[in-house]
């Protein structure tokens, strides 16, 4: 018995090209994602009061964390609205927030609010207070320590 | 590191670092013994290695025990003790104080690993696989154990003696979630590093059979299980102890198990199109060698404090040491996969498109396109910092929205028509015939959410894709049930893998309705209430203060709000911790619900206890999630399950060939 005539060796086998053409369609589609500024745009950048008012022009409108010393409290507790100056010794820019805010909130103490600016007011959405034990973000840790020093 | 053993001050401290040491010498031993007996097929050196894991995993448990001894007797002469519990706390935190810092948790990761290892020695076959496998996973506990014996010792004594510790960090004495949520992850972490030695195995020998999937799959089912539990688990430990109402929050370390997830999740998917077909032999070499990357990336993102996250721990040596592990494994598993490249050739034809191997492709693609895109989220800020400055940039969800949305439903759409494909090649005709019902069922499901009231875009599609997913399993269980004769039980007896796959789809489903609707329609409000007023209105609901009051524990103290929510009590405290200062955690009060939780967080409280500050929240289906992973574990347990034949008329059964 004789095998039916063998096929031309060593012919390489036909490869589809779809895996490779969906893989580098799913490449390109993320880097133009990425490149036409989503990433970009939804970066949030922590600055002191300092640093936004001398690149208020990149900043204005974006949301932003900013970090420095509590002054100039008012707080009602039954309507929840909070009122305060944040400064970091040069800058000081008012900041409205709404909500409870607990027993650590007090003149001096550090503090980073997540929001944005209107205009002059900063419309914070969340607020972090920060205390100096260990158990934080090392690095806003250090930007606030900074922070504290240089208003001292 | 010159004070490793001081007999001086700790006796338990010593045992345990001698411990180490003496696993550091049989890992050592092992590692060589496995080497000589894969490269000259000596089987003798690749028994002794076999046992050498034995001494190994004896030897990091009693390490393991002694540290627990240590923690529970309050052995502060132990440094790690002396700096992570305290006599007060009671004896579960003391327990989970364990992996509750730095070199705990990778005394935990190096024990499970020993374990693993262990466990393995006990299975593996007496092929030429073996002594490469067992000396893969030597290298692995080289790295874990040698970081443990050295720069991240448990054991090294206190320099000055403290009386009753510093005690637990606070945020994981707050709920006994930390108990679970920890084990789960590193189980299964390392349970990847069982898959991953196999493939090296497979590279070092070049036997690039079929023979290392097979036999890893049960592994690889166990571990994918472990991961996808404990990181459901820590979103349910945010949910009920962070006191925002959500459970995700693209925070680094949660990101950093995920990418092994989306990893695993696809290679447990395209190692059935090797197993199968015989194709893609060279992908799932590098998708397992970079899933098991992921985790120590994982690991060293958490450990390394080089991102910003709820979980890093300060700097240390350990980060620089994880990066070089890190660093090795890629090199070695690049360098391997690329040296045997040329004979990782597949048989036959590439996939169809219109194949269930097609679908299993293009999930893959969208499993690794989203653990990119995770990664580069994850990483980003970092990379701004070094090109910046110290400009402190975070990426915020809005970025991994974006995407994950998209990916999210692009997944649900191919899980649902993936099943339905036959292997090989789809004929248009038939696809369309068996496709129909499916794209009916979530049209019809759509229209009728639309019509109660849904809007979001993204919730829609999650109800249409679930409809058309549960559908389309539904009619293939239906169809099969009619060929057998209504045998439901023998059916799922006769095909476990199937109908656990299944089993777990649709727990997909359920999470993903959970996530959908509870992201979209999350309702948070705040308010001031006072003792004895009249009831707030809130989100619908009536809130009535009835009082305060202050439990007092030896570890702290619990400010209770007890509030009535539609007339049913509610009590949600404020925790202070002795050693987190003035700060306070809070511990929400939830009541749980099929179609929604009433979450109730306290947020401040007056000194005299006349009112207390609150924030009530509602999400519909955030329950969902919990069910669905439940049903998602429970279907990969069936997929575990050795099929039996059943016979229709004569009751007979028999074990299926071992290669199921």
């Amino acid at each position: 018995m004789t095998l039916p005539s063998p096929l031309p060796q060593a012919r390489r086998r036909r490869r589809s090209p779809l895996p490779t053409v969906l893989g580098v369609l799913a490449l390109a589609g993320l880097t133009a994602f990425i490149a036409f500024g989503n990433l970009g745009r939804s970066l949030e950048y922590f600055v002191t009061p300092t640093e936004y008012l001398q690149q208020r022009a990149e900043f204005e409108g974006r949301p932003l964390r900013i970090g420095g010393l509590v002054k100039t409290v008012q707080y009602n507790p039954q309507t929840l609205d909070l009122k305060f100056n944040v400064t970091d010794g040069g800058a000081s820019f008012p900041v409205q927030y709404r909500g409870a805010v607990s027993d650590l909130f007090k003149e001096n103490q550090g503090v980073v609010v997540r929001g944005e600016f209107q205009g002059n007011t900063f419309h914070a959405s969340e607020l972090i207070v920060k205390h100096s034990e260990e158990y934080h973000v090392p690095q806003t840790q250090a930007e606030l320590k900074d922070l504290l020093r240089q208003s001292e | 590191m010159l004070n490793l053993i001081s007999f001086q001050s700790s006796a338990l401290g010593a045992l345990g670092q001698l411990a180490l040491l003496a696993a550091l010498a049989f890992t050592l031993g092992g590692t060589w013994l496995a080497v000589v007996g894969g490269i000259k097929s000596d089987a003798r050196a690749t028994e002794a290695a076999r046992r050498a894991v034995w001494a190994v995993f004896a030897l990091v448990s009693l390490a393991t025990l002694t540290l627990m001894a240590a923690l529970l007797g309050d052995n502060f002469s132990v440094r790690y003790v002396a700096e992570h519990s305290m006599r007060a706390s009671p004896t579960w935190v003391k327990v989970t104080s364990l992996w509750g810092a730095l070199e705990g948790s990778i005394l935990l990761w190096a024990w499970l690993l020993a374990g693993f290892a262990f466990v393995l020695s006990l299975t593996l076959r007496r092929d030429a696989l073996r002594p490469w496998a067992l000396g893969a996973m030597f290298v692995n506990l080289l790295f874990f154990v040698g970081v443990c014996a050295t720069v991240a010792s448990p054991f090294t004594p206190v320099s000055q003696m403290v009386a009753d510790g510093r005690g637990p960090n606070p945020a994981l004495q707050n709920h006994w979630m930390m108990a679970v949520h920890p084990v789960l992850l590193y189980l299964g972490f390392v349970g990847l590093s069982v898959p991953f030695a196999y493939a090296v195995a497979a590279l070092v020998t070049g036997r690039l059979s079929d023979h290392w999937v097979v036999t890893t799959r049960r592994w690889t089912l166990t571990a994918w299980a472990f991961l996808t539990a404990a990181i459901v688990a820590g979103g349910w430990w945010s949910y009920e102890t962070l006191g925002w109402g959500g459970y995700w929050a693209w925070d680094p370390v949660e990101n950093a198990s995920f990418i092994p997830w989306l990893l695993a999740t696809a290679f447990l998917h395209s190692v059935q199109i090797q197993e199968r077909r015989g194709l893609m032999r060279s992908w799932n070499v590098w998708l397992i060698v970079l899933a098991y990357a992921s985790t120590v990336l994982g690991t060293f993102l958490n450990r390394s404090g080089i991102v910003q996250s709820v979980h890093a721990f300060a700097g240390g040596p350990v980060g620089p040491v994880f990066l070089g592990f890190l660093a090795f494994l890629l090199v070695a598993g690049i360098g391997l996969a690329a040296w045997r490249a040329p004979h990782l050739r597949d048989e036959g034809e590439a996939p169809a498109p219109l194949s269930r191997e097609g679908a299993f492709l293009a999930g893959n693609w969208l499993f690794l396109v989203f653990a990119v895109m995770v990664l580069v989220g994850t990483l980003f800020p970092t990379f701004v910092e070094a090109v910046q400055g110290r400009r402190d940039a975070s990426v915020g969800p809005t970025f991994y929205n974006a995407f994950a949305i998209p990916l999210g439903l692009g997944l649900l759409l191919l899980m649902g028509v993936g099943p339905l494909l036959p292997w090989r090649r789809a004929e248009g005709q038939g696809l369309w015939r068996a496709l129909r019902p499916l794209l009916l069922a979530g049209i019809g499901a759509a229209v009728i959410a639309f019509v109660l009231g849904v809007r979001s875009p993204g919730v829609l599609g999650t109800v249409a894709l679930g409809a058309y997913n549960l559908v389309g399993l539904g009619l293939l269980t239906a169809r099969a049930l009619r060929q057998r004769g209504g045998n439901f039980a023998g059916l799922v007896r006769e095909q476990p893998r199937r109908y656990g796959a299944y089993l777990a789809h649709v727990g997909l489903v359920v999470i993903a309705l959970g996530i959908a609707f509870s992201g979209a329609y999350r309702q948070d409000a705040q308010a001031t209430l006072n003792v004895g007023a009249a009831p707030t209105t809130l989100l619908h609901e009536t809130l009535a203060l009835q009082g305060t009051r202050v439990d007092t524990k030896p570890y702290g103290r619990s400010q209770v709000a007890r509030v009535l929510i539609d007339g049913q009590p509610f009590e949600a405290r404020l925790n202070t911790y002795v050693q987190g200062g003035d700060s306070a955690f809070a511990a929400p009060a939830v009541r749980y619900g099929l179609l929604g939780d009433t979450y109730l967080v306290v947020t401040a409280f007056d000194a005299q206890g006349k009112w207390a500050s609150v924030r009530l929240i509602e999400s519909p289906l955030v329950s969902w999630i919990w069910w669905g992973t439940l049903v998602v574990v429970l279907g990969a347990g069936l997929t575990l399950v050795t099929p039996r034949r059943v016979a229709v008329r004569v009751p007979v059964t028999r074990a299926a060939p071992a290669t199921d």
